[in-house]
């Protein structure tokens, strides 16, 4: 059975690779010639410079909240998560709302101080402007993964360092940062991820990326083979990305032991350095959190009347109703093959988690694509039987659901496999021993002991998919909208203040899964 | 003979070496015999095997009159009537005392279960305190109920991987007294592994010294080590065995 569903996965994949060698067209050999340097040019830039930014405030953050104790400091250990709760499209058209010549800023500058601005000064779509967008939206992703790393792994080696009386600093330097290391590039291989699987803030400000190109070529231009080729050049850089990773994260792979945990414990800040670090913490929540959801929920104020109907509603119903399915398939997939892989040795036990990664690491557009070449022939191939009248398949709601899976296993696979790696096999042993089967074992302890694990691998990747956006615009039946969709296109469409009621409701229905996902972590 | 193992070997698929090579052993029924080897020499792995864990490359395994294992035939562990006690217990976290010992009376009824729970908590020393969650218990304590909790389906044979090796020495001491009476009263033909040769001594009726996955000595504990009550100065004068350890 896990085979079945890891070929799932693969073929999407694999059309793109097939067609990516067919015959080109005038359309592509332009586009090489004129157009690739330039998306590549800036994919590396916004790459570089959001990588940089990321790893910097998130593992800083991860550290002084780790390390030391200062107000608010339970707050903001979870609080810090939050701004993964706004996509970084809504963080975008939000900022540029803001701070455009009708926006709140300039507007209360203008008429209580009588001040006009320099334009050039309050322009954000542009990279710099791109860039703070996707640092404020993702750092959480370094955030969490190093802080993680830092509560249960590092616990001896800086208590020892600050016995032996390294300054704060040094510490930092010389003990945090190199030991981290495997997390934060983790962390950061994460955001670049996500940066390059971006469409909706680079398109609204006009950067041209590979995402963009795809979605030009093919819509735009209506050629979907160019479209594939860009896809194709896409993943090459991807694949090498990926191995890049796996050099920087070096040989050492830290284990944690679960019997030797140790919690840091928190050393209380004096005076100045308490509130600097309140401060730091505080501002960038602020950036990155409250400014854009005040905002948001200004611009719901003004436009709340037109969005009581039952327009709204059927839009709550599909996404929820998309995300929560997709993610129960999602979960027991992802328990199914990290059982499989778990529990057998050999070559195909080891790929499995491989290959569901790879789902994660490819670009939404670039799913789509393979996805649609794939669902236009099984459907063509079923119309030649005869059984249909019509192509079914690649146009319901099946094919989205269906690129979900492919996309976001890897999320819960990630967290279901933690869960099973903690536990390790002793206890399947110990039942067996007792007279269960493999399979009695698994329902009445394994999949006890690994509640948390399934339950955090669930609301990752709904979160995930309800905050998803190329993926659902390329692949969604015809007038079928999700909260996502709906406010990306009332944002394109300058209609700003229209945007922020799905807005909301996004990053509600997000924080409050973000809270709980937090919560089964801690009491584990 | 009750356990009967004949020319057994394995290899762990990304291991060079046999990890078992041509292991041969015979126990009577009720017999305690004890495997004593360093560290690596394939305790662990053996117990696995006859557990049924582990899949032996080549030979044969026989518990009372059925045969568990052998070219044409492979049963599996949970349903060889063997029972096992693990080296870190892995008792379940999740459950009461109550609800691991009876975890394995699968096809008992209420009542019986219920008995069956009394009589193996009294065996053990530990009436009272079925309601309890592992992580409530002492180290020696969560012991006993690992013990209680492979005895409870009255196994046929029972399987010990250094079970004293979580505990301090003065508790090992006592354990290992109360166990050699308890597993003698039940009657329970068992395998027991460690690299301690007091250990061995004190609960042995028979030693098996593995070393490399190779048997290399077997005999009585007083074959092995002699008569000597001293131990400190038996294992100066018996450099055979040091050399064999
Ligand atoms: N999963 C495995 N894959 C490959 N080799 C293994 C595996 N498990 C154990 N080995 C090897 O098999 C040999 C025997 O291991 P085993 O665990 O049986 O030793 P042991 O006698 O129980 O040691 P200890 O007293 O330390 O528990 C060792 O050399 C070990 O390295
Ligand atoms: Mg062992």
């Amino acid at each position: 059975m896990s085979i079945i569903f890891v070929s799932l996965i693969l073929l999407p994949n694999l059309s793109i690779i097939v067609q990516f060698f067919s015959e080109s067209n005038d359309n592509w050999t332009h586009i090489k010639e004129h157009m690739l340097s330039t998306y590549i040019t800036n994919s590396i830039i916004l790459i570089l410079f959001v990588g940089v930014f990321t790893a910097l405030i998130g593992t800083s953050l991860a550290w002084l909240i780790s390390a030391y104790d200062f107000p608010l400091r339970g707050f903001f250990k979870w609080g810090l998560i939050l701004p993964l709760a706004i996509p970084p499209y809504i963080g975008a058209y939000t900022y540029h709302g803001m701070l455009n010549y009708t926006g709140v800023i300039q507007t209360t500058l203008r008429n209580q101080f009588e001040i006009t601005v320099n334009q050039q000064y309050f322009n954000i779509m542009n990279m710099p402007g791109a860039i703070f967008i996707f640092v404020m939206f993702l750092f959480p992703y370094v955030f969490t993964i190093t802080k993680a790393f830092l509560a249960r792994q590092s616990t001896s080696l800086i208590e020892n360092a600050r016995i032996l009386g390294s300054s704060s600093w040094r510490i930092y330097f010389k003990v945090v940062l190199p030991i981290t290391r495997a997390s934060i590039v983790a962390g950061v291989s994460l955001v670049i991820l996500e940066v390059l699987n971006d469409y909706g803030v680079v398109k609204y400000y006009g950067i041209q990326t590979f995402t963009t190109a795809i979605f030009q070529t093919w819509f735009g231009l209506g050629d979907l083979n160019s479209a594939i080729k860009l896809s194709g050049t896409l993943m090459v850089i991807i694949l090498g990305l990926l191995i890049l990773e796996r050099v920087l994260r070096g040989r050492k792979r830290f284990s944690f032991t679960t019997t030797k945990v140790k919690l840091l414990k928190p050393v209380p800040l004096k005076g100045r350095n308490k509130w600097l670090a309140f401060s730091y913490c505080m501002g960038i929540f602020s950036l990155a959190f409250i400014l854009p959801l005040l905002q948001l929920i200004y611009w719901a104020l003004l436009t709340y009347e037109k969005f009581l109907s039952n327009e709204l509603f059927s839009v709550i119903g599909n996404t929820v109703f998309v995300a929560f399915f997709a993610a129960t398939i999602i979960t027991v997939m992802a328990i199914v093959i990290s059982n499989f892989s778990r529990l057998h040795r050999g070559l195909t036990a080891k790929l499995f988690p491989k290959i569901t990664i790879l789902g994660y690491s490819i670009p939404g557009a670039v799913i789509a694509v393979g996805i649609v070449t794939l669902f236009i022939s099984i459907d063509e191939l079923i119309y030649s039987w005869g059984w249909t009248s019509s192509y079914i398949l690649s146009t319901s709601v099946v094919m989205l659901i269906f690129a979900y899976i492919v996309r976001y296993l890897a999320v819960a696979y990630n967290s279901v496999e933690s869960g099973f790696e903690r536990i390790g096999t002793n206890f399947t042993e110990a039942s067996r021993m007792l007279g269960n089967s493999v399979t009695q074992s698994f329902f009445k302890i394994d999949l006890k002991l690994i509640r948390g694990a399934i339950f955090g691998g669930f609301i990752l990747a709904f979160i995930d998919i309800l905050k998803e956006l190329p993926l659902t615009l390329i692949l969604r039946p015809f007038n079928f909208e999700t909260l996502a969709t709906n406010a990306f296109n009332y944002a394109t469409n300058e209609m700003i203040h229209e945007a922020a009621i799905p807005s909301i409701l996004i990053i509600i229905i997000s924080a409050v899964a973000i809270y709980f996902f937090h919560y089964v972590l801690e009491r584990e | 003979m009750f356990v009967h193992i004949r020319d057994l070997h394995y290899k762990y698929p990304n291991a060079e070496e046999l990890t078992i090579d041509q292991f041969n052993l015979t126990i009577n029924k009720g017999g305690i015999t004890t495997i004593l080897g360093e560290s690596g020499s394939g305790k662990s792995t053996l117990l696995r095997l006859i557990a049924g864990l582990e899949m032996p490359t080549k030979g044969n395994i026989m518990v009372g009159d059925d045969c568990m294992c052998s070219h044409s035939k492979f049963v599996q562990p949970e349903n060889r009537g063997i029972g096992m006690v693990f080296q870190d217990y892995a008792l379940f976290p999740h459950m009461t005392v109550k609800e691991n010992i009876q975890f394995g009376l699968l096809k008992w009824s209420r009542k019986e279960k219920k008995t069956r729970l009394q009589e193996v908590l009294e065996l053990v020393n530990l009436e009272g305190y079925d309601k309890r969650y592992p992580y409530e218990l002492s180290g020696g304590q969560q012991q006993r109920v690992a013990l209680a909790r492979a005895l409870a389906p009255k196994p046929k044979l029972l399987l010990f991987d250094e079970p004293f090796s979580n505990l301090d020495a003065d508790l090992q001491i006592k354990i290992r007294e109360e166990l050699r009476k308890i597993l003698k009263t039940t009657g329970v033909t068992s395998i027991f592994v460690t690299h301690d040769q007091e250990d061995a001594q004190a609960l042995a009726d028979n030693i098996v010294i593995l070393r490399d996955g190779k048997i290399t000595d077997t005999g009585t504990p007083d074959e092995i080590f002699g008569t000597d009550c001293d131990i400190s100065e038996r294992l100066a004068v018996k450099p055979r065995v040091l050399s064999k350890l």
